[in-house]
């Protein structure tokens, strides 16, 4: 007859142990393992952790966490820091072509390095300052500048404003130096924001220490940046323009002076030239009647 | 965080698991007379038991790195160690293995004692424990085992069961069946 739970017990449990057997069993067994199997287990068990690609495994997964951290955290500082250069190289881009677009240079590639090279956020509007202009050139450029300009207000009322010089300047005469160069100026057309600083110190030095007002009002200072747009050009156009290059800063009267002066001497060509770019210059400056 | 003497067998597995071999040396100064017993009884052969307990051994100790505590470790070494014995049974062709698949139906039959109770009230403690083991000996291998991993697992019902790989009505009655031959076994033993 199959023994059913009621013949082997009670159901509190009782019928799968009883203390009376477990101790005779504990009394009874006591066996034990060789001592070789021992140290033979142990000693594999200490190989199995000593070396292997588990040992590694279990490394790695200790270091999972704070590997996994580090990663983020590079890859996230790597993506910044692209981000931030794509971002400058974008506004080093813009102020290229600001830069090409006033100076309609479209045949000039090189100096496109060396004007990247400025960082636009200090005067995104100086486009042809591919360097910075000392602030004492700058100046004594200004003040000369602003010098003409008071003397030609002074002397036609109806002239444009002192800040549309550049502007007007730049879209009234084309720059003939850009659009045909020579083959000496090939050369120098590769940094031409440097020789047009260069020169510019040469021509606004003198000028300055001529001046006898150095110091000019604060208020004044905001058209430093048309000004020095149109030093630059008119740098530029005096290596190209020597015959007027003396008087660039010189009053209309200067000027008509030395017209005569070369006309009287013969030189037809110069003084036409001359007298071509007191026009550009002082359009409003009424000519004596030898010069009609 | 350092293991202790006190820390819980699954402590120190996991703390072998991530190296520490000197875990592994409490645990096994823990478990290796219960293992060892265990196979002992279940084989009847010293020296096939003790290749079994270095197999079972060497079975966790390859399974570390992948070990997670889904139940108390015990259960899991003497699954290890259970799983070891079906396979050396089919092996070798035994018979137990027919008898430690198939559920239990069978009959209950007292087995015959065919010693003498002790006259004497003092007799020792040697001549009970020798007679215990010869009984254990005697039972059907799924009881056996399910009153060894009681014994000398120290598990439970539902942990047997877990073992074995059987259903905790299965392992209960083994247990009851075992524990109920010992007992008649042992009347008049006392």
């Amino acid at each position: 007859m199959a023994l059913n739970e009621s013949h082997v017990g009670d159901t509190n449990g009782r019928a799968e142990r009883d203390p009376r057997i477990a101790r005779l069993y504990r009394d009874a067994a006591r066996e034990e393992p060789p001592a070789r199997l021992d140290a033979a287990i142990l000693a594999a068990a200490r190989r199995e952790v000593g070396a292997g690609p588990r040992a590694l495994a279990s490394k790695l997964r200790r270091w999972h966490v704070p590997i996994s951290i580090a990663a983020v955290v590079v890859v996230s500082a790597s993506l910044v820091i692209l981000m931030q250069e794509e971002e400058g190289k974008r506004d080093e881009a813009a102020a290229v072509q600001a830069t090409r677009a006033p100076a309609e240079q479209p045949a000039a590639p090189p100096p496109l390095p060396t004007v990247a090279k400025e960082p636009m956020k200090r005067a995104p509007e100086d486009s042809l300052s591919a360097r910075p202009i000392p602030r004492a050139d700058r100046e004594a450029a200004e003040r000369s500048e602003f010098t003409a300009r008071r003397r030609l207000d002074a002397a036609a009322p109806a002239s444009p404003p002192a800040g549309d010089v550049a502007t007007s300047a730049g879209k009234t005469s084309p720059q003939p130096f850009l659009a045909a160069p020579s083959a000496g100026m090939e050369e120098r057309a590769t940094h031409p924001t440097e020789d047009a600083v260069t020169a510019g110190r040469a021509a606004s030095a003198p000028a300055a220490s001529s001046e006898p007002r150095a110091a000019l009002p604060r208020a004044e200072a905001p058209q430093s940046a048309g000004v020095a747009g149109a030093l630059a050009t008119k740098v530029i156009e005096q290596d190209r323009a020597p015959v007027w290059r003396d008087y660039e800063k010189e009053p209309p009267e200067k000027w008509l002076a030395r017209i005569e002066e070369l006309k009287v001497q013969g030189r037809g060509p110069e003084a036409q030239e001359m007298l071509t770019e007191f026009g550009r210059r002082f359009p409003e400056y009424p000519l004596p009647s030898s010069l009609r | 965080m350092a293991w202790s003497a006190e820390s819980t067998d699954e402590e120190l597995m996991l703390h072998y698991r991530d190296g520490d071999a000197g875990a592994f040396d409490v645990l096994y100064a823990r478990h290796k007379g219960g293992v060892y017993r265990y196979l002992v009884r279940q084989c009847r052969n010293a020296a096939v038991a003790e290749e079994l307990f270095q197999d079972v051994w060497m079975n966790l100790i390859r399974a570390r790195a992948g070990y997670t505590v889904r139940a108390r470790f015990t259960t899991y070494l003497y699954r290890l160690a259970h799983n070891r014995l079906i396979d050396h049974y089919r092996r070798n062709g035994h018979a137990s293995v027919i008898s430690l698949e198939q559920e239990d139906g069978e009959a209950v039959v007292d087995p015959p004692d065919e010693r003498e109770p002790p006259q004497d009230e003092a007799l020792d403690a040697k001549r009970q424990a020798e007679r215990l083991l010869d009984l254990i000996g005697e039972l059907p291998e799924p009881q056996r085992e399910a009153f060894l991993l009681q014994q000398e697992g120290g598990m439970s019902v539902e942990e047997i069961a877990q073992a074995t790989g059987v259903s905790r009505e299965t392992a209960k009655s083994r247990l009851r069946y075992a524990m109920a031959k010992l007992r008649k076994g042992m009347q008049g033993w006392r």
